[in-house]
C-alpha cells in the first residue's frame, strides 16, 4: 500500500505534473530563506536552527534529482551530526551567543555588497547560458551504481576519507584536551 | 520523465546559497557562525553537483561520489574547527573572529 503510494508518487513527480514544480519551489525556498535567517539572526541558537531548516531543504532538493542515498545521508550527518555538534558548541561558549551582543562586524556594509554583485554575476551568467539538457537520464538502481562506484574505480578516495575522518576525530580530541599552559 | 524544470532553476539557488554563505563568512562576528557559513557553502557546491549528475544522463556516478566526499570532509572540517573555537574560547574568553587579533601586527 505503501510501497504503490510511494511509487505513485515518485511517477507523478517524474511525469512533469504541478507536483513537481510544487516541490521545487517549496523547497528552493526553504533553503534559501532559512539560510538568509542564518545570516540575520541575533540569536545563535535560531541561526543554527535556521541552519537545520535549510540543510533539510537541501536533502529534499537531493530527492528531486533523484539521489535518495544522498538525501538520506544529508539528513543523517547534517541534520543529525553537524547541527547538533554546533549546538554544542554553541552552548559550551556561554555569553557568546548572547543576543544583545552586536552580531555582525564592520564589514557589514562592504561583505554585504560583495556577495550581491557575486550573486549578480553568477546569475547573469547562469542565466545567459543555454544549458544543453541529456533527457534520458538512468535513474534505475541509483543507490547501487553509486557503491560500485564508491568501492570501485574510487576505492582510493573512500579510503582515503575514511583515514581523514579517523584524524580529524584524534585531532579534535587532542585540542579540546590540552589545557591552556598559564 | 522528460518534462522536469530545467537545471537553471538549480544552479540558481546553488548560486544564491553560495552568495549567502559568503556573506554570513564576511559579516558574522560569531566564529561559530562563519563556520555556518562555510556549511552553506559546502552545500551550494553539493548541490551544485547532484545537478550536473542528474542533468547528463546520470550515466557515470562521478556527481554523487564527489558530494559524498564533500559531506565527509565538511564533517571532518566542522569536528576540527569546533575544537580550535572551544580552545579558542577557553584562551581569550569570547569566539568573537574581530576580537582574537594576537597576531595583529
Amino acid at each position: 500500500m505503501i510501497a504503490s503510494l510511494w511509487q505513485a508518487a515518485v511517477e507523478a513527480f517524474l511525469s512533469g505534473s504541478f507536483l513537481y514544480p510544487l516541490a521545487f519551489v517549496a523547497f528552493a525556498l526553504g533553503t534559501l530563506v532559512p539560510a538568509v535567517l542564518v545570516v540575520v539572526s541575533k540569536n545563535i541558537v535560531h541561526a543554527a536552527l535556521w541552519l537545520l531548516v535549510s540543510l533539510a531543504s537541501v536533502a529534499g532538493l537531493y530527492l528531486l534529482l533523484g539521489a535518495e542515498l544522498l538525501a538520506a545521508i544529508q539528513i543523517l550527518v547534517y541534520c543529525g551530526g553537524i547541527v547538533v555538534l554546533f549546538l554544542f558548541a554553541i552552548m559550551l561558549t556561554p555569553g557568546v551567543g548572547d543576543p544583545e551582543v552586536r552580531v555582525h562586524n564592520r564589514q557589514l556594509f562592504w561583505g554585504f555588497i560583495a556577495a550581491t554583485l557575486l550573486a549578480a554575476v553568477a546569475l547573469h551568467l547562469l542565466s545567459s547560458e543555454p544549458w544543453r539538457v541529456v533527457s534520458t537520464a538512468n535513474l534505475t538502481d541509483v543507490t547501487g551504481r553509486l557503491a560500485e562506484a564508491l568501492l570501485g574505480p574510487y576505492v582510493l578516495a573512500f579510503e582515503v576519507a575514511s583515514v581523514i575522518l579517523l584524524v580529524a576525530m584524534i585531532g579534535a580530541i587532542v585540542i579540546v584536551r590540552a589545557e591552556p599552559r598559564e | 520523465m522528460n518534462e522536469i524544470p530545467p537545471i537553471q532553476g538549480y544552479v540558481i539557488i546553488s548560486a544564491l546559497l553560495f552568495a549567502i554563505g559568503l556573506t554570513a563568512v564576511l559579516v558574522r562576528r560569531n566564529a561559530i557562525a562563519v563556520l555556518m557559513g562555510i556549511e552553506l557553502m559546502l552545500n551550494a557546491a553539493n548541490l551544485n553537483f547532484v545537478a550536473f549528475w542528474r542533468y547528463h544522463g546520470a550515466e557515470r556516478m562521478e556527481g554523487q561520489v564527489f558530494a559524498v566526499i564533500v559531506i565527509t570532509l565538511a564533517v571532518a572540517e566542522a569536528a576540527v574547527a569546533l575544537a580550535i573555537i572551544l580552545s579558542v574560547y577557553r584562551r581569550f574568553r569570547t569566539v568573537n573572529v574581530d576580537q582574537i587579533n594576537l597576531m595583529k601586527g
